[in-house]
């Protein structure tokens, strides 16, 4: 049975063509975690959007690894309508969402180590 | 109540003359409460406006403690500039247009007021009638890179207000647009150690914290929000561009220019953050990548 699929025009979810700030990437992370919950496919679309930002793709997109990992989001995220020239700047944020992440497992995983004892 | 007159010095630049200069007033003012302060610009003969956002920024200190401010005898020329970009409305001295073209109004946002600062800066910085034509993709670095430095500061400063100002220098060899954003929140010393002590590392001066917080991965966050790109993205359009950066923050000054990287230790502390960009507008880069990026499995 094939997921349902959604698309979020990101022009929309934040109400302007500047996509700038922490608090609207959060937004768009919420959305498309909503969507994730209900077992749709999402697609995100970057339509009408002037400007990015890394403070506002580290909310929307690199948040994503917080709870997901990369073979889940490779197969339920699409992104579409990013401007050529910006699309160095997902490839940046994603590689170093990947590394803040690792960095933070690794140093809650001491850390639960250190309290709690085990090899 | 008592008086109090500072000599504001000759020359107001954007160099760290000019931000010492400026702390040193803001040190003059930081412990006075109820006084009339009379700023004299008598001698003064260049005061380049972008630096009105820290001006600004005094002046507010010294008000909400009570104290009074009075501009006096300023040339003819620095009043010329002041009344243009919005500056002396905030003494009462009301604003005349912009006849030449060159200001970026001197505001204060909140940090709730992003919006209003993107429309700050699609009207001032990009819509001025004789703004030269940059590049569509040279604007668009000129701009993100203004977004990320508000976003820093929003976000990492803690602070209630954000003071920019921006000047267009088209005599300068080669012409520049210099934008000077400052907050009086949490240092980048205070911050960075606070992190830095959380994870039993040793402590850093106020240059050397800056350093650390231009470095691609540097970042003192911790929840589910990742950072540290948005100033090293910067510097990277700036080495392209052959612009330059300045941040000052506590006893800090760093500065990239030209490919070298200058830090030294002020005499005296600024208790905020002042990030001054200076955008090349010469500047015939191309900014687009030769390759085209798939976003195809990009995760």
């Amino acid at each position: 049975m094939e997921n349902e699929a959604i698309r979020l025009l990101v022009a929309d979810l934040i109400g302007n063509d500047t996509a700038v700030s922490t608090d609207d990437g959060d937004s768009v992370f919420q959305n498309i975690k909503s969507g994730f919950t209900t077992g749709k496919l999402v697609t995100l679309d970057f339509d009408k959007i002037n400007l990015l930002t890394t403070a506002f793709l580290n909310a929307a997109i690199g948040q994503l690894y917080s709870e997901y990992n990369s073979d889940f989001l490779n197969s339920n995220l699409k992104l579409t309508n990013v401007a050529s020239e910006d699309k160095i700047l997902f490839v940046k944020v994603i590689q170093r969402a990947k590394e803040y992440f690792e960095d933070k497992k690794g140093f809650e995983d001491s850390a639960n180590k250190a309290f709690y004892g085990g090899k | 109540m008592n008086q109090i007159i500072i000599r504001i010095p000759s020359r107001l630049t954007s160099d760290v003359e000019g931000y010492k200069n400026l702390i040193s007033i803001y040190q003059k003012v930081k412990e006075l409460e109820d006084y009339e302060i009379i700023f004299d610009f008598k001698y003064t003969s260049w005061f380049e406006a972008n630096l009105s956002a820290i001006f600004g920024v005094i002046g507010d200190y010294a008000s909400d403690k009570g104290n009074t401010l009075k501009l006096k005898d300023m040339k003819h020329t620095v009043q010329d500039v002041l009344l243009r970009n919005g500056f002396m409305a905030e003494y009462g001295m009301g604003k005349i247009e912009d006849y030449k073209g060159t200001t970026i109004s001197y505001k204060r946002f909140n940090a709730e007021q992003g919006l209003k600062f993107s429309q700050y800066i699609k009207e001032e910085l990009l819509a001025k009638p004789d703004f030269p034509k940059l590049s569509s993709l040279l604007a668009k670095r000129i701009n993100e890179s203004i977004y990320e430095l508000f976003e820093n500061a929003r976000t990492h400063g803690e602070c209630s207000h954000i003071y920019t100002c921006g000047q267009y220098y088209p005599q300068k060899q080669p012409a520049r647009i210099d934008m000077t954003i400052v907050d009086l929140g949490i240092s980048i010393k205070r911050n960075i150690n606070r992190y830095l002590k959380n994870n039993g590392k040793p402590t850093k001066t106020g240059s050397q914290a800056i350093d650390w917080a231009v470095q691609k991965g540097n970042t003192t966050k911790t929840g589910n929000i990742s950072g540290g790109l948005g100033l090293d993205l910067v510097l990277e359009f700036l080495k392209l561009n052959n612009g330059k950066i300045q941040i000052v923050s506590s006893d800090g000054y760093w500065e990239y220019r030209n490919g070298k990287t200058e830090m030294r230790v002020l005499d005296e502390v600024f208790n905020g953050t002042i990030v001054n960009i200076e955008f090349n507008l010469e500047d015939s880069n191309y900014y687009q990548l030769q390759e085209e990026i798939s976003l195809d499995g990009i995760f």
